[in-house]
């Protein structure tokens, strides 16, 4: 069915003479794992196979030609007589590229089951979601998708997938290692015509992808006759979260996937909008806010990053109609998710500056001007011009921390936020408004020495 | 010898007087014998070989030429193992043009004799790598380091002892171009801690700030080089450590890799492996006034000290504990006020914290305040500095 790139050629070397070298059986690839990473170029392979072993020295043949595999990832671990079979060494051999040579040294003459890992480029997964807001706007229902691509190279056949969310830490890229002549480097000075050959191992890659995405197509195993999508376990690991797709996949090189992650109704949203001038300029803009918890309808696991499509349901033939689209940050547990759909019209503050006066003035023995309060009355009009109720978030900066403030008006929350930023928060009814005054006083110069908190 | 062999050794006998202007090399071809590597200088690798001369009673010529072979022609030493009192190397020559040299050797008599041959050989090394794997509760490695002999030195080597600085010397061949690893260290229960550090120097502090970026708190595994963990005997060398994690479904997961540095016996080191989105620090400037100032004779101020609190909320998303190390720094003359957590100061400027966080709840994250008020002290007037050694914002109006 399938082209395959990896090859294992075992063999058992009678006594000590290395001449004399009898090929004793191909094992087949049994089961495939692939731990995908999305914030690097990253997967971890594991596939079983069952070896032939005879006593004494045993030397395994692994060649991965057009493949991105990470020659110096490459592990073998026997899974069963642990104590009777060492894997000694790996051996890189001269003027071959992508094979290593395996001894293994065994005191029995069996069939045992190993296991071979390595780390692999060119497979990538991301997540992806989808929101629909009911009409009122009050709640949502959250698709949440992920896509696996393959462009290792590599054809993988009925691979048990797993996706993993969290950021982690790498000191070289997979593919650059995976494309490097000899698999540590090596200590002689570089020499520049050796970039050709990595280009030709991606010719070579490109070549079969488009072979590969003729004749293949993305299959489902390990649940034969399925009627409904697969499921996703959730587990969290150190600090990533581990998603495991049900059953198995294969997983052509060229293809990708998309599977179903997360299903939500009804989740509460809050349609808050934000105005600060240092931040977003004289424009409003929409943020969707909820909270990944169970209130929420959610909360069982992070919500990793990625972005959303919002729709709104236009009407009761559930047309819909879209709102905008947002990527978010990874969500914790417990945390809230702001989505940023952009500015709005439809939802207005306008500031103005009705008085603006300095006093207090303090001078230097020279006469100059050392210090003075600045003293500003801004008022705020805001307006909902919607058909549903808004929250909105106003914050100024006063640019120092030295300042006094008073407030008059219609809001309904103030805080200070830091040493020179206040926010104000406004519930709006449907098509209403609101008007609040502040007059504000900073203290500069020499005035400062003057002001106390 | 190997099939790629470059470097030769001929034998010559001559007469005593005659000086040969055209070289004739091929008199003996000896074989090496006993040939050691040695890897203790991470600067330059050290070739050992022995070989047996068949000597003439007179002077002998023996040519050394290494045609493609990166050896450093200054270093080369010759010695004599049998008859040192009867065997004499007289002088050595370099012949124009070629990567060779001829000793004239002086023999009392008829003897084969076995000489040592040493010298620095470029371009073969060795690196250190390490593997390790935690188990799913974090709190033990199942530590393996490889070493790995890379030979680009344009010679083979059949058969050679390799000695490293540390542990027993092990016979190894290893060809030109080839690159070998080589599994020389098992510690299956090392103990470990799982460390979080927020650094305020280094990470944004307030995430609402960032536009729907999370600020990854560095996640690191700290061991220790002693006895305990099966470890102590020696030094273990920097290299790449490549971390996993047992999933609890027989199979394992890659955490991340980094660079450990030498860790001396009974050190401590530090692997940072990745970082944590479940950890997240909130630190905000609540007050920064100037107080007491001081003024020169023209009214001008010269010297004040301040008045500064810091608030830094940290939330603990994980359903598992965590201890969070923070580090604060105040630069300059200072002194507390009020902080409402303990913490030790590691120098003049830097405080550090040791934030227990307990697990979430169902609903809602575990949380701690820090809540630090301080004066700095005799802060000269100038560009002033602000807390991270970045200029204090501007005044803006």
């Amino acid at each position: 069915m399938k082209r395959t790139l990896i090859a294992i050629v075992m063999t058992c070397m009678t006594g000590h003479a290395l001449a004399k070298v009898d090929l004793v059986t191909l094992p087949a690839r049994d089961t495939v794992q692939l731990t995908i990473y999305n914030s690097a170029d990253l997967t971890l392979a594991r596939e079983s196979r069952a070896l032939t072993l005879c006593e004494g020295v045993n030397r395994l043949q692994f060649s991965w030609e057009n493949t991105l595999i990470d020659p110096t990832s490459l592990e073998m671990t026997p899974k069963a007589f642990a104590d009777r079979i060492e894997v000694s060494d790996l051996t890189y051999p001269p003027r071959v590229r992508n094979l290593g040579l395996w001894d293994i040294q065994s005191q029995i003459k069996d069939k045992v089951p190993v296991e071979i890992s390595y780390l692999t480029s060119g497979l990538a997964w991301r997540a992806f979601y989808m929101g629909t807001l009911s009409t009122d706007e009050r709640t949502m229902s959250l698709q949440g998708y992920v896509r696996v691509t393959n462009n290792s190279g590599e054809d993988y056949e009925n691979a048990q997938v797993r996706l993993i969310v969290g950021r982690i830490h790498l000191l070289d890229q997979i593919a650059e290692l995976a494309r490097r002549e000899h698999p540590y480097g090596s200590p002689t000075p570089p020499v520049p015509a050796a970039t050709a050959a990595p280009m030709r191992q991606m010719m070579e890659i490109d070549k079969l992808r488009t072979k590969a995405s003729l004749g293949y197509g993305f299959a489902s195993g390990g649940a034969g006759g399925r009627m409904a999508p697969k499921a996703i376990e959730k587990e969290g690991l150190s600090e990533y979260f581990l998603y495991t797709i049900e059953g198995t996949e294969t997983i052509p090189t060229g293809w990708s996937k998309r599977l179903a992650s997360l299903a939500a109704d009804g989740v509460p949203v809050v349609n808050l909008y934000k105005f600060e001038e240092e931040r977003y300029g004289r424009a409003v803009v929409r943020f969707l806010s909820f909270k990944n918890d169970k209130e929420h309808k959610l909360g069982d696991t992070p919500i990793p990053d990625g972005r959303m499509k919002v729709f709104r349901l236009a009407d009761q033939a559930t047309h819909l109609a879209y709102e905008g689209q947002s990527s978010f940050k990874y969500i914790p547990v417990g945390e809230d998710v702001e989505l940023n759909l952009g500015p709005v019209a439809d939802v207005v503050v306008e500031p103005t500056l009705v008085d603006f006066k300095t006093e207090n003035h303090r001078f230097d023995k020279n006469g100059n001007v050392a210090g003075y309060d600045e003293v500003k009355t801004v008022k705020l009009a805001v307006r909902n011009t919607r058909e549903i109720p808004v929250d909105v978030d106003i914050r100024r900066n006063f640019g120092m921390s030295s300042w006094d403030l008073d407030k008059t008006g219609d809001f309904d929350a103030f805080a200070k936020v830091d040493k020179d930023t206040v926010k104000f928060i406004l519930k709006l009814a449907a098509r209403s408004g609101k008007t609040f005054e502040y007059k504000v006083r900073i203290y500069k110069g020499t005035r400062q020495e003057d002001w106390r908190p | 010898m190997g099939r790629h062999t470059c470097i030769w050794v001929a034998l010559l006998t001559m007469g005593v007087a005659s000086m040969v202007q055209a070289r004739i090399k091929l008199v003996a071809l000896p074989e090496r014998q006993a040939t050691v590597i040695r890897l203790d200088n991470p600067q330059a690798t050290l070739i050992e070989e022995e070989r047996v001369l068949t000597l003439q009673k007179g002077v002998n010529q023996v040519d050394f030429s290494w045609k493609g072979v990166y050896i450093d022609v200054d270093s080369i030493r010759l010695a004599i193992l049998d008859h040192p009192d009867k065997v004499r190397l007289l002088s050595v020559s370099y012949p124009p043009g070629e990567a060779a040299l001829v000793w004239d050797i002086a023999s009392d008599g008829d003897f084969a004799e076995t000489v040592r041959i040493s010298y620095l050989l470029s371009y073969i090394d060795r690196l250190i790598t390490y593997r390790a794997t935690a188990d799913k509760a974090e709190t033990q490695l199942d530590l393996k380091s490889y070493i790995v002999l890379r030979n680009f030195s344009g010679e083979d080597f059949d058969k050679a002892r390799v000695l490293l600085d540390y542990g027993e010397a092990f016979e190894q061949g290893i060809q030109h171009e080839e690159t070998k690893q080589l599994l020389f260290l098992k510690a299956p229960k090392v103990p470990m801690r799982k460390v979080w550090t927020f650094d305020a120097a280094k990470l944004p502090w307030d995430p609402e700030e960032l536009n729907n970026q999370n600020v990854g708190i560095p996640v690191a595994y700290r061991i220790v080089n002693d006895e305990k963990g099966g470890l102590g005997r020696f030094a273990l060398w920097g290299g790449k450590m490549r971390l996993f994690q047992d999933d609890g479904h027989e199979s394992t997961i890659f955490l991340g890799e980094d660079n450990s540095t030498l860790i001396p016996v009974g050190e401590k080191t530090e692997v940072y492996i990745g970082d944590s989105r479940d950890i997240v620090v909130t630190q905000r400037k609540m007050k920064d006034q100037r107080i007491n100032l001081r003024k020169n004779n023209a009214g001008q101020v010269i010297l004040y000290d301040t008045d500064e609190e810091i608030t830094a909320k940290i939330e603990n998303f994980k359903n598992t504990t965590a201890v969070l190390t923070m580090i604060q720094h105040i630069p300059g003359q200072w002194d507390m006020g009020q902080c409402n957590l303990k913490y030790i100061k590691k120098d003049a400027s830097t405080l550090e914290f040791e934030i227990e966080l307990p697990a979430r709840t169902a609903d809602k994250p575990a949380s701690q305040e820090l809540k630090m008020q301080y004066h700095r002290r005799n802060v000269p007037e100038g560009p002033a500095v602000g807390i991270m050694g970045q200029p204090e914002q501007t005044p803006v109006g």
